[in-house]
């Protein structure tokens, strides 16, 4: 067994919506029948019991390896406890080559599975031992490590709840939810409106309880003080009992409360260096530690926190009631469970040596032991849920306390008997407000019920009925892609919306391009959704991004596939029939969003055949208005385009909408097939997306598609008196095309200058030129820059035989290098002459072909 | 036995409006003693010896109104308490706290003086007075006295208390604008506005500042990778862990590199246009010496620049160049610095000077630029020689008005992408004035709470009004960041009138804060209950951001202890001057003492504000002309000849017709209500709340509170009626 390539499908892609890892598993023709393999299942089983029936309900095939290795690294994810479901095994064209797909929730994880999953394998196979324990130790681990913690988890599944995207930005649990200019930003429970200031005044204990003071919110008077004699005199002006706590700290950190002798407020004053050089005597008030979760305006949530204790039972000492504590399964290290542990340390030691005890002591029956005067989970102390006990009055002062210090979420510390009556009549006091409080003891306290509270920062965050999202066309097909996103792009614009934009010539945000070369990945795609200034997207959606990582969005509004035709870059990536091109095509189709829309060429029956996989509702178009699926939808009352006499008609039931052929400079008078196809394609997309019909028709007389704005796109030059056109075509499909518009042109004598790229099939190549014979008079071959893959002349060889029996090309040559093949065809124009060429380096040679016609002039 | 001594009886801080000034002023009363015999023309050497420790006095001019004026009354004969005001206002001109407004004052008792000085600082208001009058008797006893220390003491006392230099220029833009403030800390958090219309600074950080953005502009990275994802150029790299990693990096990404640290501050730890591996390595050390995380850049060529963008737009740009010295074939580069650079007047240690002293100690990377060079800085280059000391100096070269637009465009979006509202962003190119991509400029960083020093005294270009900008910002011109404030004086009522007129706000929809002395209520919730009418307990009410209106008592012993809590309010109430002969301890006993105490009521009421004065006591009467704003009259007799002359005017008054409420404006009136029928003043009531509640009725008259609203008030309110002692409203919403 042979792992050659893993790759991460991060998005929606071509086996399922799930985030995967893909891998190609080479099995030699002994491992493709794991049924012959002797004890290699057993053998597996006992290493790993839990790696279930090695095939999926219903699958009837072969079993090989390559399944083993699949169902051992879901197995080893969900035995560490990720919520895996899906893999998929698909035999590729190659004889034991296949393709092997496995569910992923953390890509770091997933990798590591299919590692481990390898070795097991292996040792399964070879008969070696495989340690599963530490094997799953350190995938949870890991996932521990990369997951987002519970506190910013909470909030992205409230958001996934609300239909909300989102997006990590990096490594830690800074999040983007939404896209575009519609996107908000969190960092745990800290958003994009938490004010900096806010949350330096909250750091600051003084000068919080200064403004808190000052809002008539009642808390435990102090002040700072300088070394422990100063603090001692503080304590005594106050009135003990005090508290002793340092002036910056977090979690608890160095704070000892109920102070009432000198010894243990020495004790205390050093714990409180230890996190801070300046250091805070208070009034210590007594009661409960509670913590109120305040959104906006509103107490979300409320916990009672009892510190870590232990209660003696007269038997045992004080250790091992702890570790009895301790064996509670709900208590772990660290953030993940309700419950922390506890740990005797220097601060549990003197909270037990003011109770006269030690760790070994044995408390008498009933006894409650604290072991630490601060109530947080992650020093092991436990929380109540108490929201709906919470008294409005209360509610009333934890609100005005995260108004005062300007936090739209903050966890504000109060301390009474109880939360059920108001402060004032109980000498309670709000004791600290928290900027990015942690929401765990409100999602899963040790005792009560959890609250929603990621549900209540994303409400907070976006109204009801937002989700985020702007407007999202995705587009694919065979060709068209580029001028069908720039035309959709263009009539967004002119609806007023600042529109980013992917094609194959860069990523384009506001008309400003932001990136060159082919930018028609989901990189680019992601670019695009980040940016602050976009109002709606537009996406060309190529084959290799969509195989390589899968899709940069969960779904999109519109979906628009322009053809399928004959196909172009078959053979790549065992993509080998245009069928399975299809099938990579539709990915964007499926996952249109239930209110989305695909917009389909009706006239291409491997496009035509997506609508079954479409969750919405689906616009055909096609230029013969009499197609039977064209007839069959508008029938059943549903959107269609297509071209009826002189114009494009948008029908739907009795609506129908027709803009003339003439208004669209684009068909240069409805003359060239391919650009009314694209018309109609992003007519429908627009009319899905509801833009207005005057807007959309604005749009399609306004679009200018000249080398600046569209190049390599059918763009036409005039050079002395003859025509030329440069086009990036270079797929049969694409040549058709071109061949098909030009002859409606009239020419004394047609020239076609073509290259061959190397990366596409020898059958494609000779296409191109079997194609060009029948409708050109000269011939210009050239070798493009770049070979991939081809030897020397090979390409060339490839368009010759193309030629040969060609039914008109009577003058062959073959040039070395773009630009001469240029120079050399424009020396033979007369004029009335026309001449294709088919340009490789777009940029350049178009570059070129402008500096010879001024040079003309 | 005679005694000739300067002594402090009292000193009092008026933190607000008061009966000398509307600003802060420390209020000192001494007693001269028996130097009330001694008037400066009659120490001899006296003169001369003030004149020598304090040169600068001749600018005071006070009485006299011109140049030198004080000098000619020292001359001529002046007493020990006027020249402690002029030594005290110097003492602080000295400190670096320019004021000039001071008043002596004799009493009733012989030698005893009130001597107010305006102050910015308390502490150091009171620090100079202390060493004002040390250096008084010093010059008086023919002491010596150490005026050099003093002075740096005391400068040094100001520096650390006032505010940075950054936030005083927002501070004072808003000044310019006469948006109040409250310092809420002793360092550079200020509240700009009152209460719920209040806005909260940092320095240059402001309370739309997100605390993610900063933490996403501290992590160089991050924002590099958001900013590249978004199409602004940045210089491409990456984070390496050791000093070969470093080199491989740099190979990787094209050299000249910059070798830095991930979180520097200032440029400390930089290395720029690095070829060598051996240069590369040096810096890696010099950047991990700076910070865990060291990164290796592409390195732009150009100068570095500073953008500041405020709301979207970019208020400031500054460039810094390029430092050069010219050997002479004598000194070594140390040397050259200090003669050529440092002598450079615009150069300083604080941050005052536009330009910072360069010492080579302190900044590891002139080391490293002359290593390049092949110096040391203890070389001596041949004469002419010029030899490159910084690559970027001070960033203090204003090019505000030659920044491309483009580069603006891209500037703002680099700080929409990061998320800040106020961000300094650097970036590099050869000339601002073209666009970034055909020079392959690059933003290499954004920061958060930039410093605005370079834009306020830039060493080269005119200074830029950032502060304004900010400001502007934060509080738009539509706006004055103040809330409804109504102030009552006097003696009689005046708790009745303010709680009826919090009372009458409440009612209106606002969340009203009250301080009076009953005590402090915000929302009608009492939080505090005794006499709240002192200035702290205002400014608890100005500082609270729920608090939309707020109305204060003011009795006459309040303002002269303090001052007032506000520096202008809406409605000034004055029922009364009365009660001067209980003020004997401010030694006032006559009224028209009292009066000027009062005034300073209708002193601060804002020009579209409005005064509501009793028309029935002939000194409240002489107030009105005081106020900037309109006048509102009451009294109990539509007779009285101010309500009647203010309504030929066409003003408006409030009296009692027939057992009714009447409003007035010029000759239309109006019935509000009828007294019978209120509790305040209904059957069984003494008379005496009548004044009181048409006082009350005019404030909110001038609050634009609507007639039907003020009767169903008037009609509900009862002088005894319970103030719930702790409950307002469980929730509220704007």
């Amino acid at each position: 067994m042979q792992v050659t390539r893993i790759r991460a499908l991060r998005g929606p892609n071509l086996w399922s919506r799930h985030t995967s890892i893909e891998a190609l598993v080479r099995c030699s023709a002994e491992e493709c029948h794991v049924t012959g393999m002797s004890e290699l299942e057993s053998q597996l089983r006992a290493r790993f019991p839990e790696i279930g029936a090695l095939r999926s309900i219903g699958d009837q095939g072969e079993i090989s390896i390559a399944h083993a290795l699949a169902f051992a690294a879901l197995g080893l994810q969900a035995q560490a406890g990720c919520p895996v479901t899906f893999t998929h095994i698909a035999q590729t064209v190659e004889p034991g080559l296949y393709q092997v797909v496995v569910e992923y929730t953390e890509e770091a994880v997933g990798r590591l599975a299919f590692e481990l999953a390898e070795a097991l394998c292996r040792a399964a196979a070879e008969n070696q031992p495989f340690d599963l324990a530490s094997a799953l130790a350190r995938l949870h681990e890991l996932d521990e490590d990369v997951r987002l913690g519970p506190s910013t988890g909470a909030i992205v599944q409230a958001a996934v709840a609300r239909g909300i995207p989102y997006r990590r930005l990096t490594d830690g649990s800074l999040v983007q939810f939404g896209w575009g200019s519609r996107q908000r930003r969190i960092q745990a429970a800290e958003t994009d409106h938490t004010s900096a200031i806010a949350e330096s005044i909250a750091q600051d204990k003084e000068l919080t309880k200064k403004l808190l003071q000052a809002a008539g919110v009642p808390v435990p008077v102090g002040r700072s003080v300088t070394d422990p004699d100063d603090a001692w005199a503080a304590a005594c002006e106050i009135g003990l009992p005090v508290v002793v706590k340092p002036r910056d700290g977090n979690q608890g950190k160095g704070v000892t409360v109920n102070i009432v002798a000198r010894d243990h407020l020495d004790i205390a004053y050093t714990a409180a260096t230890e996190i801070s050089t300046e250091v805070m005597v208070e009034r210590f008030i007594p009661g409960h530690d509670h913590r109120l979760f305040v959104v906006g305006k509103r107490v979300v949530a409320a916990a009672r926190r009892e510190p870590p204790h232990v209660i003696g039972d007269g038997i045992h000492s004080v250790r091992s009631l702890v570790e009895q504590v301790n064996s509670d399964p709900r208590r772990s290290e660290g953030h993940a469970t309700s419950l922390s542990r506890i740990h005797l340390d220097d601060i549990a030691m003197a909270s037990l040596a003011t109770q006269g005890l030690n760790a070994d002591s044995v408390p008498p029956k009933g006894a409650r032991v604290i072991l630490r005067n601060n109530a947080n989970l992650s020093t092991g102390g436990s929380a109540t849920d108490v929201t709906d006990d919470v008294h409005p009055e209360v509610a009333a002062r934890a609100v005005e306390a995260a108004q005062m210090i300007g936090l739209d979420i903050c966890g504000v510390d109060v301390v009474c008997e109880t939360v059920h009556k108001p402060l004032e009549e109980q000498g309670g006091g709000v004791v600290e407000a928290n900027a990015a409080p942690g929401l765990r003891m409100h999602l899963n306290p040790s005792f009560g019920k959890g609250r929603p509270v990621g549900e209540a920062i994303i409400a907070s965050m976006f109204a009801e009925g937002d989700d985020g999202r702007i407007p999202l066309v995705a587009v694919a097909g065979t060709n068209g892609k580029t001028t069908t996103v720039r035309l959709i792009a263009h009539m967004l614009t002119l609806s007023g919306k600042r529109v980013g934009m992917t094609n194959s010539d860069g990523v384009y945000i506001e008309r400003r391009r932001i990136d060159t070369g082919d930018c028609s990945g989901p990189k680019s795609a992601r670019n695009v959704l980040l940016h602050p200034d976009v109002d709606a997207a537009v996406l060309e959606t190529a084959r290799g991004g969509v195989l390589r990582e899968g899709l940069a969005f969960d779904r999109c509004d519109v979906a628009v596939v322009t053809n399928i035709g004959m196909g172009d870059h078959l053979g790549l990536n065992y993509i080998t029939t245009v069928e399975d091109l299809a099938v990579v095509k539709r990915v964007i189709v499926q996952n249109v969003a239930p209110d989305g829309t695909a917009v389909l060429n009706a006239a291409d029956p491997m496009v035509m055949q997506m609508a079954a996989h479409c969750p919405g509702p689906v616009i055909f178009f096609a230029r013969e208005w009499l197609h039977p699926v064209i007839a069959t939808h508008r029938a059943q009352g549903h959107r269609t385009v297509f071209v009826n006499g002189d114009a494009i008609v948008a029908v739907e039931g009795r609506f129908e909408y027709r803009i003339a052929l003439a208004e669209i400079p684009l068909t240069r008078n409805g003359s060239i097939g391919f650009q009314i196809e694209n018309a109609m394609a992003a007519m429908a997309a627009a009319w899905a997306l509801g833009i207005a019909w005057e807007t959309i028709r604005a749009g399609l007389g306004s679009f200018v598609n000249d080398a600046a704005t569209a190049p390599g796109r059918f763009n036409v030059f005039s050079y002395r008196g003859a025509t030329l056109i440069a086009d990036y075509g270079h797929n049969p499909d694409a040549i058709l095309a071109l061949v098909n518009a030009i002859e409606t042109m009239p020419a004394k004598r047609r020239l076609v200058v073509i290259s061959g790229a190397g990366d596409r099939r020898d059958d494609d190549i000779r296409q191109q030129t079997r194609i060009l014979g029948d409708a050109f008079d000269e011939v210009i071959l050239y070798q493009d820059q770049c070979q991939r893959g081809r030897a020397d002349g090979e390409v060339l060889a490839l368009l010759r035989e193309g030629l040969a029996g060609a039914k008109r090309a009577t003058t062959i040559d073959a040039i070395d290098g773009e630009f001469s093949a240029i120079d050399s065809a424009l020396a033979r124009l007369t004029a009335g002459d026309l001449c294709l060429i088919l340009i490789d380096q777009v940029d350049e040679a178009l570059a070129h072909i402008a500096g010879r016609i001024a040079e003309a002039h | 036995m005679k005694n000739k001594d300067i002594q402090f009886l009292r000193i009092m801080h008026l933190s607000g409006p008061n009966i000398w000034t509307y600003r802060p002023v420390l209020e000192a009363w001494v007693d001269i003693g028996d130097l009330e015999d001694s008037p400066s023309n009659t120490i001899p050497g006296f003169y001369e010896r003030l004149t020598a420790w304090l040169p600068g006095l001749i600018e005071h001019r006070c009485g006299v109104g011109e140049r030198g004026g004080f000098l000619q009354r020292l001359r001529e004969g002046t007493w020990p308490a006027h020249i402690l005001e002029h030594v005290t206002l110097e003492l602080q001109n000295l400190a670096g706290m320019k004021v000039g407004f001071g008043k002596a004052r004799e009493t009733s008792v012989r030698g005893v003086y009130k001597v107010a000085v305006r102050t910015r600082n308390e502490q150091v208001g009171r620090a100079c007075l202390h060493a004002g009058r040390d250096l008084l008797m010093a010059a008086i006893e023919d002491r010596p006295f150490d005026m050099a220390a003093t002075a740096e003491r005391l400068r040094t006392l100001a520096d650390n208390l006032c505010l940075g230099p950054s936030t005083a220029c927002i501070v004072d833009a808003a000044g310019e604008r006469h948006i109040p403030f409250i310092r809420l800390t002793d360092g550079n958090l200020v509240q700009l506005g009152y209460a719920a219309h209040q806005r909260r600074i940092w320095t240059a950080e402001t309370d739309q500042t997100a605390a993610i953005a900063e933490s996403i502009a501290s992590d160089k990275d991050l924002t590099k990778s958001l900013l590249h994802s978004c199409g602004v150029p940045v210089p491409e790299g990456r984070i390496v862990d050791s000093p070969q990693d470093a080199w491989e990096a740099a190979g990787d990404i094209g050299l000249p590199v910059v070798v830095k640290p991930v979180d520097a501050n200032h440029g400390r730890g930089v290395s720029l246009d690095l070829m060598t591996q051996a240069h590369i390595e040096t810096a890696y050390a010099i950047a991990r010496a700076e910070s865990r995380k060291v990164i290796v850049e592409r390195y732009v060529p150009g100068n570095e620049h500073r953008l500041l963008v405020v709301d979207g737009r970019v208020v400031a740009a500054a460039r810094g160049e390029m430092v050069w010295v010219r050997g002479d074939g004598r000194s070594t580069i140390i040397e050259l610095i200090d003669s050529q650079l440092n002598t450079d007047p615009r150069r300083g240690i604080t941050e005052d000077y536009p330009l910072s002293v360069i010492l080579i100690d302190e900044e590891p990377a002139i080391r490293l630029e002359l290593t390049r060079q092949g110096y040391n800085p203890e070389s001596i280059p041949p004469s002419g020689q010029e030899v490159l000391v910084q690559r970027n100096g001070n960033v203090a070269i204003d090019v505000t008005d030659t920044v491309h637009p483009e580069v603006c465009a891209m500037v703002c979006l680099a700080a929409r992408v990061v998320g800040l509202d106020v961000a300094g962003v650097d970036l590099v190119a050869e000339d601002i004035s073209r666009p970034l991509d055909e020079q392959r400029g690059a933003i290499v960083e954004v920061n958060a709470g930039p410093g605005l020093l370079m834009h306020l005294k830039p060493a080269q270009g005119e200074p830029r009004p950032v502060g304004r900008a900010i400001v502007d910002h934060l509080i738009p011109q539509s706006e004055s960041g103040r809330i409804p404030i109504v102030g009552v004086s006097g003696a009689n009522g005046t708790t009745l009138i303010a709680r009826l007129v919090a009372s009458l706000l409440h009612l209106s929809g606002r969340y009203v804060g009250l301080a009076c002395s009953d005590g402090l209520y915000m929302n009608q919730r009492q939080v505090e209950r005794g006499n709240c009418t002192t200035w702290q307990a205002g400014q608890r009410l100005l500082m609270n951001r729920a608090v939309e209106a707020a109305v204060f008592e003011h009795p006459a012993a309040s303002i002269l202890r303090e001052g007032l809590a506000y520096d202008r309010c809406q409605v000034g109430v004055v029922t009364d001057v009365s009660g001067a002969d209980t003020l004997g301890e401010f030694y006032i006993s006559e009224p028209d003492q009292l009066y000027n105490v009062l005034r300073t009521q209708m002193d601060v009421v804002l020009s579209d504000g409005v005064a509501v004065l009793n028309a029935d006591d002939a000194l409240v009467v002489k107030m009105a002309p005081l106020c900037d704003g309109a006048v509102i009259f009451f009294g109990l007799d539509p007779q009285l000849p101010a309500i009647t002359e203010h309504r030929a005017k066409g003003g408006r008054a409030l009296f009692v017709r027939d057992g009714q409420i009447m409003l007035a404006s010029g000759p239309n009136e109006a019935s509000l209500a009828k007294l019978s029928a209120l509790p305040l003043t209904g059957a069984g009531q003494p008379g005496q709340h009548t004044a009181s509640l048409l006082a009350a009725v005019g404030a909110a008259w001038a609050l634009d509170i609507s007639p039907e609203l003020i009767r169903a008030g008037i009609e509900t309110f009862e002088m005894d009626q319970p103030v719930n002692p702790h409950f307002g409203h469980a929730t509220h919403n704007h």
